[in-house]
């Protein structure tokens, strides 16, 4: 029985199934029986049938029954999954070795570095910080798995293992004294995983890592980097992004006749080749599925779910909500309670009246509430931050009634601590967004500057060298003013007619020279359906424009000759500005670095960020870009957090009334160049 | 107070509808004595006068006492501030703290203000805080809320100097705000402005102004869920949401009306308002009121700035061809009401019907529609080529599929008082039969009918202008300063060169294919000359006074030169010699508001009784399903799960949930505090934590015995299909009402509303005449109720005498005399089965109820006015004297309010059910108002003209564009009357009506079904009115209707809320197991495509049809583009199984 056989009796089933899930059936011993008891125990409203829903435990129980009497036991526990998968690892674990990863320098930068001095600014790098790996556990779990394949002993090791060490772990950048100390043997650090885990999960490319397990901390390190920094395209089945995306990808290269109901993500390839080369990992231009059914809004928020835990659940490990209705909790004795963690998005957040915090988790199986109690400051002052449909992981304990989870612990999937600052390609990108071309604001003078800066018509020989050495000009939407964006807009425009001003905008974008390439990405004033994800702007507007520009949607994941960026327009911004406290218009880094914490663009939904309701969430920030850039606020922000590069552009649209109003002063003429060698910044000012 | 100042008629008037509201509670307090309700006795108090209604209202003892003290020595709004000074210095009252003092002054003053009618003093404050300066000194918080709009303007504006006012008595320092407060105030009020909306936008400096200097700090509590952007997180502002109480105080009170404030400032010698001076110089030399100084009215385009699909237009801005304004007041117009004759409603496609609202362009922003036909209606063309003028309603009916055009929609109606009362210039009046009657009787003293005066023959009328100089007739006084020079003398030259005029019939023939070719035709149109086609011919009657218009002789000779004049009025009367005065000079745009309405009032979703039931009774809260539900498969029938109020018997200690204990004790609340787990007893607060402890808890309940007991207690058999409950109570101790009353409103299929009452709702229509024969009365009836002469003061003996109406007599809708008898036949039936006494209506037709006792309440307000039914009408509106709506604080611009039988309102209404949360106590009938007061009433009301003819100086007045004040002293008005017994008798009008209830019975707004066919129907309406510009119409309704709803609609889609199908629960998001994580219901969508893309297709098909702008062409495109972008999956393949069948077999 091979893959499509298992796909096409799930589909007769009128279900789908995961690409992990094929591969775990596939990789049992008996998959059609294995195939035939998910079928028949997996829940009416499940439909996608992921790894989750097989329980290879239950099913030895069953089969064993089965063979004896013909009865059908149908029960679950949590642990088998670890057991399965482990088992799964174990059976096709064929990474030669593990080397320990002492050698990685990953570089760090978190201090926000925006300045605006009128001419030349450089924003320096940072000192670098090393992260502290240990060899040591790699190598007992190496052991571990090598010596003890496929058995229950392993399981309920590795489940120990899981447990506790999630608890503390030391966060590397709180320990500075870490620094420059690679191999050193911390006591905690010895049993602990999450960071690790996080490192493998971005860059392993085994499958295990799906299932993210405490033991694919395993991490093939040395090697796995060495691969992500050639050149991946062209190179089957090696791409190095997150293992599940890849995990993905390789399970449908491998079924290539069959262009199934997962054959989405390979379209998005796009490349247009030269000397400047763009590859568009992922965008939803050509790809939207919606049409407006319920299913799809859960299905999307479900693809969210699921994702997005896969990033924490390697780090903790976490259990079905269900389950914690069903286990009776009460207090054993002296033992006190036992630690639990689970992963849910948040679907409500209130205050008890004596200043507590109560979130409200969800994941597919049921919800729970979650309590913070104030007195915990740092925890609550992490959970005041906490946003409504965001995806968490929370360790803690249960009440004795069993109704409420006392939090210890939050974890949001961020970024790992230890992720790599890759080394980039050459030559620099030039970052702008929100043009307003139309707008009776619009800056032309300014513009017509940068325009002669990018033609190397500058009157300084500095700027004439940079733009000689500009490969790229990105812009994060708003590419024009748009008409009925706003009641009465014909008041404030020059241009009344949404294609002239998309003329006018092609007329200056026709001034740049062919060596830069143009990469345009839409915002909430261009002429496309606001609902985002959007597509790329329509081809009869396309047409406008020289064809040397590429057209992406919004958000886009592109990679810019290996360097990866990640663009969206920013509607969210506004959704941070109002919900987080601390994040202002007047740094807007600070809003996607809330964003790349979350690891989503886009985290609160039902508020001013309108979504298209697709099969799969286009605002998770998975594979970690390079660069993440924004704009749509009008105010310019450079940050660096974890080695991501976070640049929000500022304008070229001149205060509006209604920013008057409510008193944002835009950041107009100002532009972020990124050398994409090191990532350096530079803002140049045309004003 | 003190007495009623009224003639012995009006006394005994008074004193019958009091002794038989006594007889009523009487009855009531006996069968309420018998325990059936919450409290043994009647709960609406009975208010004979303001301050009783004050001191009921707020609830300080003593305050009633002292009003009527006060009132005798100053004025009503002096008082309203000195008995808050008192209150707040502790002369009257007694309070724990300075702050209560300060709130209840607030209130009380507030309370005086309007009437004690209105519930803004006790919803619209939320409290009152005192802040601290950052110099340290403390000031004065004002909390306004959301219902505070129901105070009005000025009572808002006022509540602030009464905080000032008592606050410089009790020595707190004035509210000193940070800069950036001021900016918030700024960015707020503008934000509210976008989401609610407000009558007046005071601008950005204007907002500072007040916001910098006004010495009380008006604060609020969020009203609406939007968030200020910038200014956020104040520390001495509670919350980043819009303050709508806030923004209606500043902007509609303070900026509005800053002149009403700085009067009462200047009075009272108050310092620190220095600052309204320059509000007011800086703010109020607006250019519009600058321009009609100036002799000149401008066209205002605000009443169609909004426009939506379905409600036409009938009359671009001061478009020739619409209406026509006519000075006057019939006796079912004014106090905001205009008259329009019948035919116009149905020359209009019955879009308009009595009690329609129409938006205008002056004086007011809107006015209910009164059918008149004693004025002039439309001038259409007939597809004949005829131009006739339809003043009858039978002819309307009889042309209206005939009509091509309607070159003129006719008069409306209006009376000076609603000038007054608007404070708008008085437009200068046209040349009616009313104006040149003075001008005739002043030159004339020949005796001539008047019959003939108002329709003269051409002859009389030449006669009269060439010997007395009386000016031309209104008749033969064509519309001249509709047409310019050149057009006057191509018609002159026209006329001259073919016309065919025959001394002997009168009649000018003109040939029709040279008049259509030349655009003469279109010439006399414009003119308003109405004339018919025959064999090519057109035939103008009674020709003669216009052929010597264009000087021309009989001869049709050319007998003068044309003037050097570019005013056409003066041409005609240079060349004819006559006088000739302008004829419409004055035009009113119109646009319909809401239609009129009618109906009975049901909550949403409705119910009969107000019992919990929770989700036993499924969606249709049936309680029949209730009594037999069962929550699994073995469990108990008829138990159900509810939150209760938990209840404890005084004697014998026992729980129950009901008000009384089967022991026959009145039970009382059980308090627990549920956060200190502790009974609290004989308190407010709970002594631990000092929290508002509470009796709620979800009880078990055994419904089904509940439900068999009931129906055993009345007497009922249990056939009914369906009572329907309530999900859950809102009121704050749960109780419950009696289920035997859902049983017997079900029986009689009546619905309540939150407050235990059944009522009924009506457009407000004011009516100060009646006819029996047009009320579905007799006269003999009429005088059994009290009255005794016609209007000219014979004796009541025919059914069609005109009589004065009684202030608190009511005609409703036939279909309001309908439910009221339904009500009536309940309450019957309930004083026998349920209370076991007499019953009282014993009412068999609608006849019968003629002389019951009715309380009308209106929204926002709490206190209900006591009337007599007294007849019926077609007309879907109640009709009710302007006192009497003034009374309830309405004027009659298109408000609604509702009716309700005395007796169910006295039985049935219990405080223990209204909702325990803000706006709760509006509309209930907290106190009743036995007697209204003409002094009491809405000060709107004083402003209402009655005399029987309007003086030969208002018209020439009106000439000059006059203020209405200056006019006050020689109009017969209310406020002239008061205080005399005429301020109830001996009014008049000057235009009678012959039904008052003429025209369509129904707005074919109502009776359109889609609101595609709505938006058909108004734009062949546009069409086909002269005055009305259909393109203009096209894109208003694309720009303020449709395109607002397709973007808001595909917003709403994308980020929209999901719902239970089964148990109706809410979800800001899908839950990720799909289905309903409280009952397992499915859950679906709550925008749905079909809601978005609604409007899409009629919106580009109008928009190519009218070629509206390409801006908004465009915008269309983009929002089609949007939808198909968001609805559409764009992989052009679509993938299905049998692809994936055939994929697999390769």
């Amino acid at each position: 029985m091979d893959r499509k056989d298992i796909i096409r009796v799930v589909m007769e089933k009128e279900y789908q199934i995961s690409p992990e899930a094929v591969e775990l059936i596939c990789s049992s011993n008996s998959p059609e029986a294995l195939l035939r008891y998910v079928l028949s125990t997996v829940n009416d409203s499940v439909i996608v049938i992921g790894t989750e829903h097989i329980d290879l435990e239950d099913f030895a129980a069953f089969s064993a029954g089965e063979s004896i009497s013909d009865k059908v036991h149908v029960f679950r526990t949590e642990k088998k999954k670890i057991f399965s998968s482990a088992s799964i690892l174990s059976s096709r674990s064929d990474n030669p070795s593990s080397k320990p990863n002492s050698l990685l320098v990953p570089d760090s930068l978190s201090k926000p570095t925006l300045s605006l001095k009128p001419d030349i600014v450089t924003a320096a790098p940072d000192p670098i910080i090393k992260s502290s790996k240990d060899s040591v556990l790699d190598s007992v779990l190496d052991s571990v798995l090598d010596s003890v394949p496929d058995s229950v002993s392993v399981q309920d090791m590795l489940q120990d293992i899981a447990y506790e060490p999630a608890l503390d772990t030391p966060n590397t950048l709180d320990t500075p004294n870490t620094l420059d100390t690679p191999n050193t043997l911390d006591t905690k650090s010895s049993v602990t995983s999450s960071d690790q885990t996080s490192a493998s999960y971005l860059a392993s490319d085994s499958l295990s890592s799906v299932k993210a397990e405490p033991l694919t901390f395993l991490s093939r390190s040395s090697q796995v980097i060495n691969r992500s920094n050639s050149p991946f395209f062209g190179q089957e089945n090696s791409l190095p992004f997150s293992s599940s995306n890849r995990i993905f990808r390789a399970e449908q290269s491998s079924s290539s006749s069959e262009r199934g109901i997962f054959s989405s993500s390979r379209d998005e390839y796009k490349h247009y080749p030269g000397k400047n080369p763009v590859t568009v990992v992922s965008d939803i231009t050509g790809h939207s599925t919606c049409v407006g059914e319920y299913m799809q809004f859960v299905q999307y928020f479900r693809d969210r779910y699921s994702r997005l835990s896969e990033i924490i659940r390697g780090r903790i490990n976490a259990r079905p909500i269900e389950s914690l209705k069903r286990r009776n909790f009460r207090r054993g004795g002296d033992a006190g309670s036992e630690e639990i963690s689970i992963i849910g998005m948040v679907s409500d957040i209130s205050s008890t009246t004596n200043g507590h915090k109560i979130l409200s988790l969800e994941d597919p199986t049921g919800s729970f509430s979650v309590l913070i109690r104030n007195s915990d400051k740092e925890l609550f002052e992490l959970a005041s931050g906490i946003l409504l449909d965001e995806v968490i992981g929370v360790a803690g304990s249960i009440t004795n009634d069993g109704s409420l989870m006392l939090a210890t612990k939050l974890i949001q999937p961020d970024v790992p601590n230890n992720i790599q600052r890759r080394t980039g390609s050459h030559g620099k990108a030039v970052l702008i967004s929100d043009v307003h071309v139309g707008s009776s604001k619009f800056l032309e003078d300014a513009w017509l500057d940068f325009l002669d800066f990018l033609k190397g018509e500058s009157d300084s020989d500095d700027m004439r060298e940079i733009a000689a050495s500009v490969r790229y000009l990105v812009v994060a939407g708003d590419i024009v003013d748009g008409i009925g964006i706003y009641p009465d807009q014909e008041m404030e425009l020059d241009i009344l007619d949404v294609y002239e001003q998309y003329k006018k905008a092609a007329e200056y974008f026709r001034e740049i020279p062919e060596h830069i390439r143009v990469i345009i990405s839409p915002g909430n004033h261009d002429a496309v359906r606001q609902a985002e994800p959007q597509p790329a702007l329509p081809e009869n507007i396309q047409a406008y424009f020289p064809e040397n520009i590429v057209f992406v949607g919004n958000p886009a994941f592109l990679e810019l000759d290996g360097v990866r960026l990640l663009i969206y327009h920013g509607r969210s911004i506004d959704d941070l500005v109002a919900s987080v406290p601390g994040v202002s218009y007047q740094e807007p880094s600070g809003a996607v670095l809330e964003m790349l914490k979350r690891r989503h663009l886009a985290p609160t939904y039902g508020s001013r960020v309108s979504i298209s309701p697709e099969k799969k969430d286009y605002f998770i920030i998975d594979p970690v870009p390079d660069i993440i850039h924004t704009g749509h606020v009008h105010t310019l922000g450079v940050q660096r957090y974890k080695n991501v590069l976070l640049v929000n552009s500022g304008t070229w649209q001149d205060q509006t009334e209604f920013q008057k109003r409510v008193n944002l002063v835009p950041v107009p003429a100002r532009v972020p160049i990124v050398d994409l060698e090191n990532f350096d910044v530079k803002i140049l000012a045309f004003d | 107070m003190g007495e009623t100042i009224a003639s012995k008629e009006m006394h005994e008037y008074f004193d019958e509808l009091e002794a038989r509201l006594k007889e009523a509670i009487k009855i009531a307090n006996t069968a309420r004595a018998r325990g059936g309700d919450p409290k043994p006795i009647v709960e609406i108090p009975l208010a004979k006068d303001l301050a009783d209604r004050v001191e009921n209202l707020i609830g300080v003892d003593g305050v009633a006492a002292k009003i009527r003290e006060l009132e005798n020595k100053m004025s009503r709004e002096e008082a309203a501030l000195e008995i808050g000074r008192q209150v707040a210095e502790g002369e009257v009252g007694s309070f724990a703290t300075k702050k209560d003092a300060v709130e209840a002054a607030i209130r009380v003053s507030m309370a005086t203000l309007t009437e004690g009618v209105v519930a803004a003093p006790i919803e619209g404050i939320d409290k009152v805080e005192l802040g601290k300066n950052d110099d340290g000194s403390q000031y004065i918080r004002i909390f306004y809320s959301g219902p505070i709009r129901s105070a009005g303007g000025t009572a808002q504006a006022l509540s602030v100097l009464v905080g000032d006012y008592v606050r410089r008595g009790i020595g707190i320092d004035r509210y000193k705000p940070r800069p950036e407060e001021v900016e918030r105030y700024v960015e707020e009020i503008l934000l509210y402005k976008k989401v609610a909306s407000l009558q007046y936008m005071p601008s950005e400096d204007e907002i500072r102004l007040i916001v910098k200097n006004c010495p009380v700090c008006i604060d609020g509590d969020p009203t609406e869920e939007a968030e200020v952007e910038g200014h956020r997180d104040l520390e001495r502002i509670g919350t980043n949401r819009v303050r709508g109480g806030m923004c209606l105080v500043l902007a509609e009170g303070l900026a509005l009306k800053a002149p009403k404030v700085k009067k009462h400032v200047n009075k009272l010698n108050m310092d620190g308002w220095d600052w309204l001076t320059t509000l007011i110089g800086g703010a109020k030399a607006g250019e519009d009121e600058e321009n009609e100084q100036k002799n000149k009215i401008k066209p205002k385009d605000k009443y169609i700035r909004d426009l939506i699909a379905g409600r036409p237009v009938f009359s671009h801005p001061s478009r020739p061809g619409g209406f026509r304004l006519r000075y006057g007041r019939s006796r079912n117009t004014s106090f905001a009401a205009a008259g329009i004759n019948p035919s116009t409603m149905v020359l209009l496609d019955d879009f308009i019907t009595n009690g329609t609202q129409l938006k205008v362009e002056r004086p007011g922003k809107a006015a209910a529609m009164s059918a008149v036909d004693s004025i002039e209606g439309p001038t259409v063309r007939l597809r004949s080529g005829d131009l006739v003028r339809v003043d009858n309603i039978k002819e309307a009916y009889e042309l209206r599929s005939q009509v091509e055009v309607i070159v003129d929609i006719g008069e409306i109606l209006i009376n000076y008082g609603d000038f007054l009362e608007n404070n708008h210039p008085l437009m200068p009046s046209p040349y009616v039969f009313e104006w040149w009657i003075y001008d005739y009787e002043a030159a004339c003293s020949e005796e001539i009918p008047e019959e003939e005066l108002k329709n003269p023959s051409s002859f009389l009328a030449l006669r009269l202008a060439e010997e007395y100089e009386v000016p031309l007739h209104p008749k033969f006084t064509y519309l001249w300063h509709d047409i310019d020079r050149n057009e006057f003398e191509a018609l002159r030259k026209f006329v001259a060169e073919k016309g065919n005029f025959s001394v002997e019939d009168g009649i000018l023939r003109l040939p029709l294919k040279a008049c259509m070719e030349s655009g003469v035709k279109f010439i006399l149109e414009k003119l308003l000359l109405l004339h018919r086609v025959k064999a090519d011919t057109i035939l103008i009657e009674e020709a003669l006074p216009f052929i010597l218009c264009l000087g021309l002789d009989h001869q049709l000779k050319e007998k003068a030169k044309m003037p050097d004049t570019d005013n056409m009025v003066e041409a005609a009367a240079l060349l004819s010699g006559f006088k000739v005065l302008p004829r419409a000079p004055s035009r009113i745009g119109a646009r319909m508001g809401r239609p009129e309405k009618s109906n009975l009032r049901k909550m949403s979703p409705a119910a009969q009784v107000l019992f919990p039931i929770g989700n036993a009774g499924g969606i249709t809260r049936n309680i029949v399903s209730a009594s037999s539900y069962s929550a699994s498969m073995n469990g108990k029938i008829g138990e159900i799960e509810v939150e209760m109020g938990i209840r404890e018997c005084p004697a014998c200690g026992k729980e129950t949930y009901f008000w009384r204990c089967d022991c026959g004790e009145y039970t009382r609340p059980k308090l627990f505090c549920h956060r200190c787990k502790i009974e609290v007893r004989n308190s407010e607060t709970c002594p631990k934590c000092g929290r508002k402890p509470t009796s709620v808890a979800n009880v078990k309940l055994d419904f089904h015995s509940i439900y068999k007991q009931a129906f055993e207690n009345v007497g009922e058999r249990e056939k009914m299909a369906l009572i329907k409950g309530v999900k859950r109570l809102m009121n704050g101790q749960m109780t419950p009402e009696p289920l035997e009353k859902g049983i017997l409103r079900a029986k009689h299929n009546v619905y309540i509303f939150k407050d235990g009452t059944v009522r009924y709702d009506m457009s407000d229509i004011p009516l100060t005449h009646i006819r029996a024969d047009e009320i579905g009365i007799t006269a003999a009836k009429l005088r059994e109720l009290g009255y005794v002469e016609d209007v000219y003061g014979k004796p009541l003996e025919r059914d069609d005498q005109i009589v004065c109406l009684k202030v608190q007599d009511l005609v409703i809708s036939y279909d309001g005399g309908e439910y009221m008898l339904r009500i009536a036949k309940y309450v019957d039936d309930l004083l026998v089965k349920y209370y076991g006494v007499e019953p009282y209506y014993n009412a068999e037709t609608i006849q019968d109820l003629v002389g019951a006792l009715l309380i009308g309440l209106a929204p926002h307000t709490s206190a209900g006015v006591l009337g007599r039914l007294i007849g019926f009408t077609r007309a879907s509106v109640g009709y009710a004297h302007p006192f009497f709506h003034a009374s309830k604080r309405r004027n009659c611009d298109g408000d609604e309010d509702c009716v309700m039988l005395l007796m169910d309102g006295i039985l049935n209404f219990s405080r223990s059910y209204l909702p325990d949360k803000r706006g709760g106590k509006m509309d209930a009938p907290l106190v009743l108002t036995t007697r209204i007061d003409p002094k009491e009433v809405d000060k709107e009301a004083h402003n209402i003209d009655v005399p029987a003819r309007y003086p030969l100086e208002f018209y020439k007045a009106t000439q000059e564009i006059k203020n209405p004040t200056e006019l006050e002293g020689i109009m017969d008005l209310v406020s002239s009357r008061l205080g005399t017994p005429e301020q109830y008798d001996h009014f008049m009008f000057t235009h009678d009506t012959s039904d008052i209830a003429a025209g369509p019975l129904n707005s074919s707004y109502k009776t359109l079904g889609s609101m595609i066919e709505k938006m058909e129907a108004q734009l062949a309406l546009a069409d086909k009115i002269r005055a009305v510009d259909a393109p203009d119409v096209a894109e208003r309704v694309l720009k303020s209707h449709f395109l607002p709803d397709l973007l808001g609609n595909l917003r709403s889609f994308s980020r929209q809320r999901m719902r239970c199908i089964k148990c109706g629960e809410k979800f800001r998001r899908p839950p990720l197991t799909g289905a309903c994580p409280k009952c397992g219901g499915n859950v679906v969508l709550t925008v749905h495509e079909g809601a978005v893309r609604k409007y899409l297709e009629i919106s580009k098909e109008i928009g190519e049809r009218y070629g509206v702008s390409s801006y908004t062409r465009q915008r269309i495109e983009l929002v089609d583009n949007d939808i198909c972008s968001l609805f559409e999956n764009h992989r052009v393949k679509q993938l299905g199984l049998s692809d994936f069948m055939s994929g697999s077999a390769r």
